[in-house]
C-alpha cells in the first residue's frame, strides 16, 4: 500500500459496518447468490416429495374393511370412519338414490374436513366454499385441485364394506 | 499483461451492469421453473401418480447445476478488478 492510497477496511469491518445503511445493503452479487441457494432448497425440496414418496408410499388398505351396517346410515346420511393402521378419516355416504360412496374427509385443498349436503346431493368444503361431486368426488367449483380420493364400497347383506379401488 | 481489459472496461462501462442483469434475469427464470416443477410433481404424487416425481427431481437438480454454474460469469467486482490492474501495472513497472 502506498501513502496516496487509503487504507483497506478491515474484514470485521465489512461484515459488521458501522452505518445501518451499509448493513441493510445487498449487492446485487449477493442477490444473484441467494437466488441460487433458493434454486438448491427447490431442488432439495423435489428430491423430499420424491424420496418420502417412494420410502414412504400412502397406506393401502389390505382387502375388505367393515365399516357399519346399512341400517346405521339413513337415506341422505354419512357415517365418519378410519380403517386400521391408518389416521386418515373417511366418510361412507348414502347417497339419495339409494347408492352408496365413500370418500377421504380431507378437501385436497388444505385438508379441511367436508361434508356432505343432501339437499344438493354435493360434499362441500366450508373452509374455502370448494364443492365436489358427490357421486364420482370430482371438483364441482373452488380451489381443490385434485378430486377427493375414494374407496369402493362392496355390500355384503346387512354389512358395508370398503376396499381399495381397482384400477384399470 | 496488456490493458485490453482496462481499455474495454473504459469503452463500454455499463457491460458488467448489463452481464449481472442478465445472470439475475436467467436465475430468476430457473427459480420460475423449479417453483412449477415442485408443485406440479407434489401436486402428482398426492394424486398417486408416480411417473413425475423422479424426472422432475432430474430436471430440477439439473436447474439447480446450470443456476450455480453461471455464477461463474459474475463479473467481478470493478474495485476488486480495479485493484488487480494496478498491482499487475506496479508488478511490471515498479
Amino acid at each position: 500500500m502506498n501513502g496516496s492510497q487509503l487504507p483497506e477496511k478491515p474484514d470485521y469491518e465489512v461484515d459488521f459496518p458501522i452505518e445501518r445503511v451499509e448493513a441493510e445493503h445487498v449487492s446485487r452479487r449477493e442477490f444473484a447468490k441467494f437466488l441460487c441457494l433458493v434454486s438448491g432448497g427447490m431442488a432439495v425440496g423435489t428430491a423430499w416429495v420424491a424420496v418420502k414418496d417412494t420410502l414412504f408410499p400412502p397406506h393401502r388398505i389390505e382387502g375388505e374393511v367393515f365399516v357399519c351396517k346399512t341400517a346405521n346410515v339413513p337415506l341422505g346420511g354419512t357415517h365418519a370412519f378410519t380403517v386400521p393402521g391408518s389416521r386418515t378419516p373417511f366418510i361412507l355416504i348414502h347417497l339419495n338414490d339409494g347408492s352408496w360412496r365413500a370418500y377421504e374427509q380431507k378437501c385436497t385443498h388444505l385438508s379441511c374436513a367436508v361434508y356432505y349436503q343432501p339437499q344438493a346431493d354435493k360434499i362441500e368444503c366450508p373452509c374455502h366454499n370448494g364443492w365436489f361431486d358427490a357421486r364420482t368426488g370430482n371438483v364441482l367449483q373452488g380451489p381443490p385441485p385434485r378430486p377427493l380420493p375414494h374407496l369402493e364400497v362392496v355390500l355384503k347383506g346387512d354389512d358395508i364394506y370398503v376396499a381399495e379401488p381397482k384400477t384399470v | 499483461m496488456s490493458s485490453f481489459r482496462k481499455a474495454q472496461r473504459q469503452a463500454h462501462p455499463a457491460k458488467t451492469n448489463t452481464l449481472l442483469l442478465g445472470v439475475i434475469c436467467v436465475l430468476i427464470l430457473i427459480l420460475t421453473m423449479q417453483i412449477w416443477l415442485l408443485t406440479a410433481s407434489l401436486n402428482q404424487s398426492l394424486e398417486g401418480d408416480n411417473a413425475v416425481k423422479w424426472p422432475a427431481f432430474i430436471a430440477s437438480a439439473l436447474l439447480f447445476s446450470s443456476g450455480a454454474a453461471l455464477l461463474r460469469y459474475l463479473p467481478d467486482p470493478i474495485r476488486r478488478a480495479k485493484k488487480a490492474t494496478r498491482a499487475e501495472m506496479r508488478r511490471r513497472d515498479p
